[in-house]
């Protein structure tokens, strides 16, 4: 560790400058911005904005759907990377190639699969013939509320490879023997997951569903790509009303609406740190 | 007793039945996984034609139409790819847009990052913990909430409508210092003050000891960047605005493929190509990179 050297400021600068012009500075600026209102005299208006955002349907609905979106995501690929994670452990040396495939979708482009994605969706692709072949009536997957389906997959298809590599990582460090103990004492498959392994991984655990959470926030591209900038009102997301804010030169509403999100995803996370810690004092 | 047993079930080695449930299993989720990707590659071996006519049958609405399950072509044809890269000079265009993107921001990153995780990690100074605890809020507020704000500065320097304004910000991406970071705090204490008996100053130290032992996290960190970089779309949809000449090719390939048809497959399978050829190279840094961005 080094103390008291001028070249710190060498190292450090370069790096600060840039945090503090596109990121602190204007975070903050941004705070006392969403209370003025955007006139040459620019008053202020205290929270103005925030009444008139709130009042937009257009915003609570772009709200709504970032966050039932999120709660969709989130959950399924915990569960999903959990048990990949389990079995790719059980597989031991020989998991390494299905870990391989499981991650590829995260370095590709969505954009690239969206056609691909498409065409499996149609009206008459295959994933509605495989439904009238199990005897169900098909579905208009891309211009409905049905929309969320293939939107969640895409999202759940690229990301899901990096929360198995965490929980992999974090199954490995669980020693074998107590899985032999358990196994003695006569605890089936489930058991064993569930009362051994998910506590022990219980702080890796946590991370994966807030990092899959907070990641899934910002499902846009994917809906962006198949319904454009006004899609179906059951996949307008926050981003959708962010940017056509944006194309309205409206930055005060951009802004407030930002900070507005800032709050309620502080209040989210609050909350989830809150339980976690009660339930650690439990034990 | 229960020696004995535990002796025994050692020298048997136990055939669990999950086994081979598990690689039943994942075989079967790992084929679903590629399959868009193997889709892609298969289809950009089609006549242009033929998938033209394939794409043309979609959005029929009647009760009693398929779309045909294509999976052998009439005949291999190069014939998409030979005009994605030769003929039709927008494709080439946005694909540059978006390698001009990603070159940018990673040669920025590489300027910025490591330093600034260099400072974080081996200097003590004051403010250094809040510094870091900001940096991870940062990395954890959703893109809408710092995007937002960002916007007023790009204003205030009139960088709005120029690629500057989608570079910047991802260069100091905190994400990527809270990585680079997180592996320069592992190194062993002892080979700083070793270097130090040996005259070595702080800037020596960084260029001839940290920037070696640190390069499987520089290739993770390298190789995510990339994969952002290269599918960049909120950023440039936003500050950007209607300068579509400077728009990378994850934003402009919807449209281009629904005016081309012909050579969307193509175009895509190109498009994917380098994250692969990437991915495989880096695979076992990437792999680091991911397990260390749990935070303990």
């Amino acid at each position: 560790m080094f103390h008291r050297k001028k070249s710190l400021w060498l190292f450090l600068l370069p790096g600060l400058l840039g945090l503090m012009v596109f990121y602190v500075v204007p975070f903050l600026g941004g705070i006392y911005f969403s209370m003025t209102d955007g006139t040459i005299s620019n008053r202020f208006v205290l929270f103005d904005n925030y009444k008139q955002v709130w009042g937009n349907a257009g915003f609570r609905l772009g709200l709504q759907n970032s966050l039932v979106l999120s709660l969709i995501c989130a959950p399924v690929i915990f569960i999903c990377a959990f048990i990949l994670a389990v079995m790719l452990r059980a597989l031991k040396e020989k998991s390494i190639g299905f870990r391989n495939v499981l991650l590829m979708p995260y370095l590709v482009p969505s954009a690239a699969l969206l056609i691909v994605w498409m065409i499996l969706f149609d009206y008459g692709g295959v994933i509605n013939r495989a439904i009238v072949a199990l005897g169900g009536q098909r579905v208009l997957w891309l211009d409905s509320g049905a929309l969320r389906v293939p939107v969640v997959l895409l999202y759940i298809w690229k990301n899901i490879g990096f929360s198995v590599v965490i929980f992999s990582a974090a199954l490995s460090s669980v020693p074998d023997a107590l899985y032999e103990f358990a196994m003695l004492e006569g605890a089936g498959p489930f058991q064993r997951e569930t009362k051994i392994t998910l506590p022990l991984i219980l702080p890796t655990a946590f991370l994966v569903f807030v990092l899959a959470w907070v990641n899934a926030f910002k499902i846009f591209k994917e809906v962006y790509f198949i319904g454009g900038a006004y899609p179906h009102d059951a996949v307008y997301t926050l981003q959708h009303y962010m940017n056509n804010m944006f194309a309205q030169l409206n930055y005060h509403h951009v802004t407030t609406a930002a900070y507005s999100f800032a709050v309620i995803v502080f209040v989210l996370f609050a909350a989830l740190y809150a339980s976690k810690g009660v339930r650690g004092l439990d034990r | 007793m229960t020696d004995r047993t535990l002796r025994h079930r050692k020298k048997r080695r136990p055939i669990r039945p999950g086994r081979i449930l598990s690689f039943v299993l994942l075989s079967l989720v790992c084929a679903l996984v590629l399959l868009p990707i193997l889709l892609t590659f298969l289809y950009s071996f089609f006549p242009m034609s033929e998938m033209k006519a394939f794409l043309g049958t979609r959005n029929n609405y009647a009760q009693d139409q398929w779309m045909d399950i294509l999976l052998s072509p009439a005949m291999v044809s190069l014939r998409q790819h030979y005009s994605v890269l030769i003929e039709k000079p927008v494709y080439l265009q946005l694909f540059f847009n978006s390698v001009r993107y990603t070159l940018a921001i990673l040669a920025g990153q590489a300027l910025v990052i490591p330093m600034m995780a260099y400072a974080l990690s081996r200097f003590r100074f004051r403010g250094r913990d809040t510094l870091f605890f900001i940096i991870l809020m940062l990395m954890l507020l959703p893109f809408q909430v710092t995007m937002a704000p960002s916007v007023l500065t790009m204003r205030s320097l009139g960088l709005m409508g120029t690629r500057w304004a989608v570079i910047l910000p991802l260069v100091f991406s905190p994400f990527y210092i809270f990585l680079v970071r997180q592996y320069m705090v592992t190194i062993p204490p002892d080979l700083f003050e070793a270097a130090m008996m040996d005259g070595a100053g702080t800037w020596r130290s960084f260029v001839h000891m940290v920037l070696p032992i640190s390069k499987p996290i520089l290739g993770a960190a390298a190789a995510l960047s990339f994969a952002d970089s290269w599918n960049l779309v909120e950023q440039p949809l936003i500050y950007l605005g209607e300068n579509q000449a400077l728009m990378p090719l994850s934003v402009m390939f919807n449209q281009m493929t629904s005016s081309e048809p012909g050579i969307a497959f193509a175009g895509a399978a190109l498009y994917i190509l380098p994250a692969l050829l990437l991915y495989t190279y880096f695979q076992e840094d990437i792999l680091l990179g991911i397990q260390l961005s749990d935070m303990k």
